[in-house]
């Protein structure tokens, strides 16, 4: 009888517990991604990476305004909107990689063990960072370019790229030096994980990139 | 003597069974109560005025985007009427058009496969596991990466349409796509040809990660077949400021 009252008492105490951890489970499980639950150092960052956003929108809202004015008058005048489909052209041929481009930017040199999927994150932060044309080794990277494992090697676009890989990109030397090298970043990241392999970022004021291997997929 | 030593035995083996629980109970509460305190001081203070110009941002960011859509068009149509009048003007607008569609800045619908990604729903994944349970940033970039090796035409993520300039980031566990502000579930449209897609998804050695984590901690990762897949035009800015052409 009395073995019998401790094993109720136990077992009252047992269902308690897993009632508890059972909660404690549940509320990370409801992790919610509302914007509520971060953290006010994650809020900072997206605030100031929205407003940056927005400031570049604004800006190539004034500059397509401009653009749409003149080629009306073009229109009116009657010398026709060839000026503007030439602008549009050219910036179009460097936003698609269809053209070679050159222009400031910065260079990551990787000497080391490296893989594909490390690449692929390299090149979408230096995206991130407002990067307008990027190239690995003598390749450049395009609209739908992709990474994929090679013997000893990475593959872009299906081409086998051998190490040490040089990493260009153009736009704002400063920008895309800092998102790189920053506390934290994704070269930092790299550091601890490729610990053997030598990261060297610098600031370049003059690259030239050639235009996508592969034209018109 | 005996007798005393055995009733002694017992009552220091039930205390003992209740030893252990009552360590882990307080454990537990003490835990839930101070996950709970940490919240509280900082993410009160500070996190409404920086959610709501969070939201404020997004809010007129979605207003930017349609400002922009809207004066592309109004280009497009004037040069679209100048194209009409010569022929030399005619060929530049047919390129323009090409390039256009290249670069995702108009609309597609086709044939091709959804990917979906969410985060686990299953109750009991391990603390230590939570991490594997939920979905990140690098995982909608193999997908999309997995997309255009498998020969995608054209690939949204959750409607935003993925061009040369677009990044998937992210911040504490709030995921940007061209630099607008998501939340799972993740849909990926890919417009393309579908057995190629699908064999490429269905490759053993890509995204081995994503589908281990959907077997053991039940992160959501589906890929079906879909037709008349709806994939907007990107209608963020182009961006190009520094790079020159050659």
């Amino acid at each position: 009888m009395r073995t019998n009252a401790g094993g109720i008492a136990a077992a009252v105490i047992a269902l308690f517990l897993g009632l508890l951890a059972a909660t404690q489970f549940r509320s990370q499980d409801v992790y919610s991604r509302s914007l509520q639950l971060e953290t006010p150092s994650s809020l900072t960052t997206l605030v100031a990476n929205l407003s940056e956003r927005n400031n570049a929108l604004r800006e190539e809202i004034f500059d397509l305004r401009l653009r749409v004015e003149s080629a009306q008058d073009a229109v009116a005048s009657g010398k026709g909107t060839l000026s503007e489909g030439e602008r549009q052209l050219t910036q179009l041929k460097v936003f698609t990689a269809q053209s070679a481009a050159s222009g400031p930017g910065i260079s990551v040199k990787i000497e080391g063990a490296f893989d594909e999927r490390a690449l692929s994150d390299l090149v979408n932060e230096l995206r991130n960072a407002g990067a307008e044309a990027i190239s690995v080794n003598e390749m450049r990277v395009g609209p739908r370019s992709y990474f994929t494992p090679a013997p000893s090697a990475i593959a872009v676009d299906g081409r086998s790229l051998r190490g040490p890989w040089m990493i260009r990109a153009i736009g704002s030397p400063e920008v895309i030096y800092v998102a790189m090298t920053r506390t934290g970043g994704i070269i930092g990241q790299f550091e601890l994980i490729y610990a053997r392999t030598r990261f060297s970022v610098s600031k370049e004021s003059a690259l030239d990139l050639p235009a996508l291997a592969t034209t018109l997929r | 003597m005996g007798a005393v030593s055995v009733e002694q035995k017992r009552r220091l083996q039930r205390q003992l069974v209740l030893l252990v629980p009552a360590l882990l109970f307080g454990l537990l509460v003490s835990l839930q109560w101070r996950t709970q305190s940490e919240r509280s001081e900082l993410t009160v203070r500070y996190n409404a005025p920086l959610t709501d110009a969070a939201s404020a941002l997004q809010n007129e960011q979605n207003g930017l985007k349609a400002q922009l859509t809207d004066l592309r068009a109004r280009l497009d149509e004037i040069q679209r009427n100048a194209g009409t009048q010569s022929g030399t003007a005619h060929e530049l607008q047919t390129r323009i058009e090409e390039l256009k569609a290249r670069a995702g800045l108009t609309d597609r619908t086709g044939d091709g496969v959804v990917v979906q990604l969410d985060d686990s729903h299953a109750t009991g994944v391990a603390s230590k596991d939570l991490d594997k349970s939920i979905c990140h940033s690098t995982d909608l970039t193999d997908i999309v990466n997995t997309a255009w090796r498998g020969g995608a035409d054209a690939v949204a993520v959750n409607d935003e349409r993925i061009v040369n300039s677009s990044s998937v980031y992210c911040v504490g566990s709030t995921i940007m796509v061209n630099g607008t502000l998501m939340s799972p579930p993740f849909s990926v449209a890919v417009i393309g040809p579908q057995n190629a897609l699908l064999a490429a998804y269905d490759d053993p050695t890509q995204l081995s990660d994503i589908k281990q984590r959907r077997d053991v901690q039940g992160l959501g990762f589906t890929v079906r077949r879909a037709s008349a897949i709806h994939v907007p035009a990107y209608s963020g800015a182009l961006n190009i400021r520094y790079a020159q052409p050659r």
